[in-house]
């Protein structure tokens, strides 16, 4: 990671450092071969319209989700009352959609109208299922 | 190591191919709108093995009876992990970094492919216990089920050798990030239907 470039908002904007368009940068043959060079740091040595996390906290949040996982069938072999044991399945499931959504996905850090799009098809899906499944006696 | 990653920016104007007066740019809010949609076909899928998972002839094996859990547990990680390493190909591509943008990328698609390869080894057992398609209600819902998440891995995968091709012909630059960012959100969207599939139909106890 040493030799990763500094993208952060605090790196000085280079001196008429406009953004390229993308016409201008697929004419640039530093940035056709994958070379950052200096047309390629040109590009992305600007502040960020949002801030994502560092690779350190995606890596963080995996091994959280990884314990989480770990849990979960953890308490597939634990005897326990079948009511508890599908409470707390679904609380953490419901931890780790929230956990990829929002800090994979960035739903926490993008625009709020890509949240309430996607949350609308979360909440439609579940009221629709669930009213079918309680109709149905399959929850309960 | 820094203390965060930002996009490479652009900031479409009025006139621009990519302005859209929401501000968010639509193939993006496209894929969101896409995946809210999955939501309800996942969720029709998903409500249908519950309804039906218990209803088998007499003498034929409901899924249930047969599930290796610690075998889908560690297919499970894998595609979890999987998130993570698509999440770092974004954030390589967002600092220009395009020799680790690929290698995130090659190894999110073997991730994938590891999933798959597991799951049709599991579909491969149950059918030598005598559930396929036909056998039941019970097998034919889970099999529709885990079988069209399979199917969208399997494309997630061939997208992502897709954006490795682009990427290896030099036209994948930094500020199309948008490009890997909309395959990252597909993708994270077909682990975290996983997270629910996995939870819902292997882990949740069933006694009806």
């Amino acid at each position: 990671m040493a030799e990763e470039t500094d993208i952060s908002g605090d790196t000085p904007e280079p001196p008429g450092g406009a953004v390229a368009t993308e016409e201008e940068s697929e004419q640039t043959p530093e940035l056709a071969a994958g070379d950052p060079g200096e047309a390629g740091l040109a590009l992305v040595h600007h502040a960020p319209e949002h801030t994502h996390p560092s690779p350190a906290k995606y890596v963080g949040i995996a091994i959280f989700l990884a314990i989480i996982t770990a849990l979960e069938v953890a308490l597939y072999y634990i005897t326990m009352p079948e009511w508890l044991v599908v409470v707390l399945l679904l609380i953490l499931a419901t931890m780790k959609f929230a956990l990829v959504a929002g800090f994979f996905m960035h739903l926490k850090f993008d625009s709020p109208m890509l949240r309430r799009v996607f949350i609308t098809g979360i909440i439609l899906a579940g009221v629709v299922y669930s009213v079918a499944l309680f109709t149905l006696r399959v929850l309960i | 190591m820094q203390a965060a990653i930002g996009h490479a920016p652009h900031t479409p104007a009025p006139g621009d191919h990519d302005y859209a007066v929401t501000g968010i740019d639509s193939r993006k809010l496209g894929m969101w709108g896409f995946l809210a949609s999955e939501c309800l076909f996942f969720g029709a899928l998903i409500s249908s093995h519950l309804l039906y998972r218990s209803r088998a002839p007499e003498g034929v094996h409901i899924p249930h009876d047969v599930y290796d859990i610690p075998y889908t547990s560690v297919s499970s990680f894998v595609l979890l992990m999987s998130s993570l390493t698509m999440v770092l190909a974004l954030a390589a591509i967002q600092r220009n970094d395009h020799r680790r943008l690929r290698i995130w990328l090659l190894a999110t698609a073997f991730l994938g492919t590891v999933f798959i390869g597991g799951q049709v080894y599991e579909f491969t057992v149950f059918t030598h216990e005598g559930l396929n398609l036909s056998s039941s209600v019970a097998a034919s819902s889970f099999f529709v089920l885990t079988g069209f998440h399979g199917v969208h891995v399997t494309v997630g995968i061939l997208w992502l050798l897709s954006l490795v091709g682009v990427s290896l012909r030099g036209k994948l630059p930094a500020e199309k990030h948008l490009q890997v960012e909309i395959a990252g959100l597909y993708w994270h969207f077909v682990d975290v239907v996983w997270i629910l599939i996995f939870t819902v139909v292997y882990l949740v106890p069933n006694t009806h």
